[in-house]
């Protein structure tokens, strides 16, 4: 042996680590076990109405992009998302200008002409009713 | 000079090949039932072996009953316009006819469409066969070569597509293939099958035989069903999903699915031990498109995460089958795999969750999310969190503290004595 240690310094030292370690851990199950209410009502779900030929996929994505997705939270009139806190009715006209910005895949085609958000502050349901209008698209 | 022109010759060359990208080359339009009775008897589909084969390459109406597939050499922007014009055409009630026919005042633009009570049609640049199947059985196969070609209202038929694109390792394959396939089709219908099974079995022959095989996607125009980005590719300018290849394996049991590549590592189910069955690409088209009288159709709430969506209708549509519409046993296998670390983020269900209606077999989960991120619901303990989180804290203290006194003991020992 290079380093001579004496028995019971390596036993304090494994008592010492157990110690730590299951502390850690009984920290962690607290957490675990905390049931922490939600600081406000998280956004559940988008529901899209009216669209035809856009995929429902291509409006929710745009839709989460103004906030409302999986981690976004309501807080009396604010809206808060990973990344800042906006006002609802701010992120509410940003949705509805997103919305309108979606396209079927692969084209530039954006066939939404108009798009109405509302958000259910007691359920966090957002429910996106969107109208198309192929007569007037424009192609680029 | 004759360097610039050169040069100029190239950027517009590459030019017309990044315009021309999306070109589909094999657009297919099965109808066995015209009427737009039977949920499954009016599909469609498109596949190549070029990129970017987005969705605009099958076009889907849910409320207007119509598709549109498009290709062709042309540019990009005329095609556009030809698709717009088509939509138009077939919002405001126009027949297949008619809306396939804008597309021949584009040069190079094909497109097909149809729909239930409007028949189906070519227009454009192609070379098609009009497939058109008599009541009594007769069928005959036409050839087309550009122009407009249709299948009439109130005809079973169908009109397939087919060129090879270039730089396909199977180039040249594609007129004997288009003839077989066509006469396969006639031969399907008229034994009965619908539209949905005979288009998954078009993309497998022309995947297989003419290798133009990369999604695309098909499309019910009948029930509005769409197989949307499962087969088109990720990013632009890349190919889609090859249509022969395996595409999933999934446990019969309990509904644990994998898709490939990481499926190759699975021979069994990692919960239950069964061997999985795997899902070709052109089955997975078929299962997703086909609407059978055993579907049934699982909506999800509260969570908007891709993987609990699907993981959650495998795994009710996996119950159902075994235990029939309980609300009970559905909650239950919800909650084991929330317990496994199927699916995460969102607490435990309760029956009342689970919303069935046996009659239009329908199930319909309501989830709550957990808050700040946390993927597992809170552990049921006899003690409270409090008790745990002080325990934790001493022990961590008297850990660091044996540590301290570990490090200065001779020093320590030595006091003690003196």
């Amino acid at each position: 042996m290079l380093i001579q240690v004496r028995r019971d310094t390596l036993l304090i030292l494994l008592v010492a680590y157990i110690l730590i370690v299951s502390g850690r851990f009984m920290t962690y199950i607290s957490y675990a076990s905390s049931t922490a209410e939600p600081e406000g009502v998280p956004i559940s779900g988008i529901i899209v109405k009216g669209n035809d030929i856009v995929p429902i996929e291509s409006i929710r994505a745009n839709v989460a992009a103004a906030g409302f997705r999986q981690g976004s939270y309501i807080k009396g009139d604010i809206l808060v998302t990973s990344k800042r806190s906006i006002p609802l009715d701010e992120a509410i006209s940003n949705a509805e200008k997103f919305a309108k910005l979606s396209t079927i895949p692969g084209t530039s085609l954006t066939p939404i002409v108009a798009a109405d958000v509302k958000v259910d502050k007691k359920t966090g349901i957002v429910t996106v009713n969107v109208i198309e209008d192929f007569s007037v698209v424009e192609v680029r | 000079m004759k360097g610039k022109i050169i040069k100029l010759l190239g950027i517009f060359l590459l030019f017309n090949i990044l315009m021309g990208s999306a070109a589909a080359t094999l657009n297919v339009i099965v109808v066995t039932d015209p009427s737009g009775q039977d949920p499954n008897g009016f599909a469609g589909g498109s596949m190549s072996f070029a990129q970017n084969m987005f969705q605009s390459t099958f076009i889907l109406s849910k409320e207007h009953h119509f598709t549109i597939l498009s290709g062709g050499e042309g540019e990009a922007v005329p095609r556009l316009m030809a698709i717009v014009d088509a939509i138009n055409i077939l919002k405001n009630g126009g027949t297949a006819q008619e809306a396939a026919s804008a597309a021949s005042g584009y040069p190079g633009i094909r497109i097909m469409c149809g729909g239930p009570g409007r028949g189906a049609a070519v227009g454009g640049s192609f070379d098609a066969y009009v497939v058109i199947v008599e009541d009594d059985g007769t069928i005959k196969v036409t050839p087309y070569s550009g122009g407009l070609a249709v299948l009439p209202p109130g005809k079973k038929g169908a009109i397939i597509h087919l060129r090879n694109t270039h730089g396909n390792p199977m180039y040249g394959t594609a007129s004997s293939v288009r003839k077989e396939v066509a006469i396969k089709i006639g031969k399907m219908i008229r034994d009965g099958y619908p539209a949905t099974v005979i288009v998954s079995e078009v993309f497998k022959d022309v995947a297989k035989n003419a290798g133009e095989k990369y999604g695309g996607g098909a499309v019910n125009v009948a029930s509005g069903v769409t197989t949307g980005d499962m087969f088109t590719p990720a990013n632009l300018n890349e190919t889609g999903y090859p249509m022969d290849q395996p595409y999933a394996k999934v446990c019969p049991h309990c509904g644990w699915s994998a898709g490939y590549p990481t499926a190759e590592n699975y021979q069994v189910c990692p919960l239950d031990g069964t061997p999985l069955k795997t899902i070709y690409a052109y089955d997975a088209l078929r299962d997703a498109i086909t609407v059978s009288e055993s579907a049934i159709s699982v909506s999800v709430y509260g969570s908007d995460e891709a993987g609990v969506i699907q993981t959650t209708r495998e795994i009710v549509k996996a119950t159902v089958k075994e235990e029939g519409y309980s609300e009970e046993a559905i909650a239950k296998a919800i909650n084991d795999a929330i317990d496994n670390g199927l699916i995460i983020g969102v607490n435990y269900v309760e029956p009342k969750d689970i919303n069935v209606k046996p009659g239009s077999r329908a199930v319909g989960v309501y989830y709550t999310p957990l808050p700040d991120d946390r993927t597992a619901p809170p552990m049921d303990l006899p003690l409270g969190s409090g008790f745990f989180e002080i325990l934790g804290d001493i022990q961590t203290a008297l850990g660091c503290v044996l540590l301290i006194l570990l490090l200065f003991r001779s020093t320590l020992i030595s006091s003690f004595r003196r």
